[in-house]
């Protein structure tokens, strides 16, 4: 640079900020990595509100087996069933995933309703019972959940074990209960559930009762487990998975599947939808059969104790098939109205 | 996070003569890149300002669409309770760390506690780490099932009082740094005199504290902020808090944005008192009252102080480390769990250090640009500052969601389908960060410099780069280690928004941590330890080894 005022040649500083050369650097693996920037044939987006610990060996498989890679959104506990809806809700007709794999059968019927799903009818599910699929292949169910009832043994000390979701608002049982916040996961469909089956008038009396009768709200069903592992509580409503977690961390806990001389017990298969829209439609099918396998099914009746619905799937130890309990007689796509028809008041009972 | 930036007239901002007007030119003579600061200044601060507010007019669009239904809510009792529940923990959260971090501060900083710089490193190094990871390591030790747990100290853990001691263990080390970096700044001399005349303990309380308060307020309101916008740990601990129901609200079966941003409504006075108190109280004086850096000086001596404060200063920190040490023991097994733990981790390490180190770099762009700026008195930066101090505030959830609506647009899908929404959701957030060390930064540049370079016929770039920022790199650095720290602690903004298949370990640490095996959950925990420290390290070992050339 010739610097005319001092009339000598200087060279210039050498600007040399590192910040900004690691900077560059950083944006250049962001973008250069840019993944959804296009569509790559190799690729499926998968939502699931599934418990990441045991959805996501299963999507690994799939990876393994099909050479397709898979990226997920997991939920968190506490909006379980619920964060990655209102995601694909949010997102709309400009849906980011391909498939979403619901932990419950009910929630697909949001999107349903909101025209965010493609039908497909997988060869898979062929061998499923028929009541476990849409008639417009909208939705499939496969391995499913329970609600029960977890009791801690050594808080319940001589006492008799509770044996229905009734006991929740009995006084014998004062401050002694637990269950999730209704307004997320597996509970909300429970709420629906009783409110389809009893109406709405004692579903609202149900939770007020609980309420009244000292009953403690968890963030989640995990919260329940926790809450009875630990002895803060004598017992709680929750999910198998959760319950059978308890059980294999060896807690002084035991499962009651509850009102087996009542109206039995909700059953609650996961379910499978492919997405309207979705950059990967072929890649989605290929997952949703592979879910929607005997494989997928066993194995997640290994390590998630859901129960398998498929005929001639293996039962493991511990697990019990549908035909030995007794399930509560309801209808998806009614509980489903429901869920969305109680919002209201729900949303006040809990306070929001 | 230092203080407010200095308003035209606070004190810090000397305007002075124009630098043409020193050389004798007319308007004629001023040279042609004269506007280059002006524009360079405009074009970023307003690229900051519409990058933070696009996704918060999306939510007030949803407001509106939604009308009346979201407003709704705040007629209703429990909104404003769990406000008030929030506000307490905040604040007695806030009045803990202050009691530990003003010792420890004062002692660390300025007096000579053996192995200091080692204390200090160990106790700070917990305020980098997501503070529901400490509350992780305090639930295997106090937890019902725990090393030391019962009942009863499980009933104090999963409490309000839980969290205010999980939190205000987990942010004291803010307020122990903005005193021990205040105390260095101090001019010794003041010290000295008094220090003939009166023993240490007064001199700290007399000449040393009143001289620090505006970096103790600011550290009390860094500390009241995060407090009030955490949610990783009262949601573990199971309380009730304000940002936890924002949180709920959005995960609700009917989804309404709109509802969760009247939620938010009520956190307008609120914010916009900590912003008056940032100024009034912390202002531009966090540094600059006490003088520009005079380089390194001898620790004072403790006395008699010694017998007290040595063993207590020894007590804090190693209390503040111990749920790191009970998450270690935890996640402690065969070598084979390696294996395991990797496979679990996935990507999300390099997602966490990816998405953390582009937005610091980001955000130290602007606040290198806003941040000089500042501290030259120019009255933008004060708007910017506004604007960034807004989005550090602010519920993540409430801004994920935002981000979510004004970002997946078909246009946009390179952004929203990519890590990039996790970076510029880090920048909306932690700019101020960046911005209000490199104002502090260039605050200590004489000014002079600069001018003498303009009048030499240096360019605004020029005088920015090769002068202000080059003199003082180290604290720019600093600026940008902290962004990244900010960004790799992140769970709440992440959380709503992270593209598929690319989660920051942060969110994986918590998607896991319900039903995961405890011990990878541990593992985790400790990967995210050392992701933390290695850039802690590594910088550690550059600065040795400058310092021996």
């Amino acid at each position: 640079m010739d610097n005319t005022r001092t009339g000598t040649k200087r060279r210039p500083p050498r600007v040399r900020p590192p910040i900004f050369a690691v900077g560059a650097l950083a944006m250049a693996v962001v973008l250069g990595g840019c993944r959804g920037c296009q569509r790559r044939s190799d690729e499926v987006v998968v939502y699931t509100s599934v418990d990441q610990v045991f959805s996501e060996p299963i999507l690994r498989a799939f990876e393994k087996q099909s050479g397709i890679t898979v990226r997920a959104v997991f939920d968190t506990e506490e909006t379980k069933s619920t964060g990655v809806l209102n995601r694909l809700v949010a997102e709309g007709d400009r849906p980011s995933a391909d498939v979403f794999w619901s932990g419950d059968p009910v929630r697909p019927f949001v999107l349903q309703k909101r025209g965010l799903l493609a039908p497909y009818l997988s060869p898979q599910a062929r061998a499923l019972p028929a009541g476990l699929r849409a008639a417009d292949g909208t939705w499939t169910g496969f391995a499913a959940r329970a609600r029960v009832l977890l009791v801690n043994r050594e808080r319940l000390g001589e006492r008799p074990t509770p044996k229905s979701i009734l006991d929740l608002v009995s006084s014998d049982w004062k401050g002694e209960a637990t269950m999730a916040n209704p307004l997320f996961g597996t509970t909300t469909m429970h709420v629906a559930a009783l409110s389809s089956t009893w109406g709405e008038e004692r579903a609202q009396k149900f939770l007020a009762d609980f309420r009244a009768n000292g009953g403690r709200l968890a963030s989640s069903n995990g919260e329940v487990k926790r809450l009875v592992v630990s002895g803060e509580v004598t017992f709680g409503l929750t999910d198998t998975d959760d319950a059978n977690e308890a059980l294999k961390e060896d807690a002084p806990v035991q499962m009651v599947y509850p009102d087996q001389e009542g109206f039995g017990a909700l059953v609650m298969p996961t379910a499978v939808v492919l997405i309207a829209g979705g950059p990967h439609p072929d890649n989605g099918k290929k997952v949703i059969d592979h879910l929607l396998s005997a494989e997928t099914e066993r194995r997640m009746a290994e390590s998630a104790a859901h129960m398998p619905l498929r005929p001639g799937v293996p039962v493991p130890a511990g697990v019990r098939s549908v035909a030995e309990i007794k399930a509560m007689e309801v209808e998806y796509a009614r509980v489903a109205e429901e869920m969305v028809r109680m919002q209201p008041w729900l949303k006040e009972w809990v306070g929001l | 996070m230092g203080g407010a930036l200095s308003a035209p007239g606070a004190p810090g901002s000397q305007p002075g003569p124009r630098p043409w007007a020193l050389a004798g030119g007319t308007p004629a003579d001023r040279p042609p890149w004269r506007h280059q600061g002006t524009l360079v200044l405009g074009l970023f601060a307003g690229a900051f300002i519409l990058l933070a507010t696009f996704p918060l007019l999306h939510l007030l669009l949803a407001l509106f669409v939604e009308g009346a239904e979201g407003l709704g809510l705040l007629f209703r009792a429990r909104p404003w309770l769990l406000l008030g529940r929030s506000v307490t923990i905040a604040g007695a959260t806030t009045v803990l760390a202050l009691a530990i971090g003003v010792p420890l501060g004062l002692a660390l900083g300025r007096f000579a506690i053996p192995g200091r710089r080692i204390l200090l490193a160990v106790h700070l190094f917990g305020f980098f780490l997501p503070p529901f990871l400490p509350a992780l390591g305090w639930f295997h030790l106090f937890g019902r099932g725990g090393y030391l747990g019962n009942a009863a100290t499980s009933d104090v853990l999963f409490s309000p009082l839980g969290v205010v001691l999980v939190q205000g263990l987990c942010l004291a080390p803010a307020v122990t740094a903005l005193v021990a970096v205040a105390l260095g700044n101090l001019d010794p001399a003041l010290e000295e005199a008094a220090l003939l005349v009166a023993q240490p303990g007064r001199v700290a309380r007399r000449i040393s504290l009143p001289l620090i308060r505006p970096a103790v307020t600011a550290g009390g309101l860094v500390v009241f902020t995060l407090a009030l916008s955490e949610l990783g740990v009262p949601m573990f601990l199971r309380v009730d808090v304000f940002v936890a129901a924002v949180f709920a609200r959005l995960g609700g079966i009917d989804f309404a944005p709109g509802e969760a941003v009247a939620l938010c409504l009520p956190l307008l006075p609120l914010l916009a008192v900590i912003l008056l108190v940032d100024r009034r109280l912390g202002g531009a004086r966090v540094f600059a009252v006490v003088g520009p850096r005079t380089g390194p000086r001898p620790a004072l001596v403790l006395g008699g102080w010694g017998r007290l404060a040595v063993p207590a200063v020894f007590g804090v920190v190693v209390f503040s480390a111990i749920p790191l040490v009970v998450l270690a023991a935890r996640a402690a097994g065969p070598p084979a769990q390696i294996a395991t733990l990797l496979r679990w981790a996935g990507g999300a390490p390099g997602n966490s250090l990816l998405s953390a180190a582009a937005a610091a770099t980001f955000a130290l762009a602007f606040g290198v640009v806003v941040g000089h700026a500042a501290a030259r008195g120019q009255r933008v930066a004060w708007t910017v500052d506004a604007v960034a101090f807004l989005g550090f505030i602010l519920p993540a959830a409430v801004l994920g969601v935002g981000l979510l609506g004004a970002y997946n647009r078909a246009a946009t899908q390179p952004i929203y389908g990519t890590l990039a929404i996790v970076v510029l959701a880090f920048v909306t957030r932690y700019t101020v960060v960046a911005l209000r060390i490199a104002a502090t930064t260039f605050g200590q540049v004489p000014r002079d410099l600069e001018r003498a370079a303009e009048i030499a016929g240096a360019s605004y770039g020029r005088r920015l780069l090769a002068i202000a920022a080059r003199l003082d790199a180290r604290g720019l650095a600093a600026a940008w280690m902290a962004t990244f720290v900010f960004g790799l602690r992140d769970l709440e903004t992440a959380v709503l928004i992270y593209p598929p298949g690319s989660e920051t370990l942060t969110v994986r640490i918590f998607t896991l941590e319900a039903n995961g095996p405890p011990a990878i959950v541990a593992g985790l925990s400790v990967v995210h330890v050392l992701l933390t420290a290695a850039p802690f390290a590594a910088a550690a070992i550059l600065l040795a080894v400058r310092r021996r050339r």
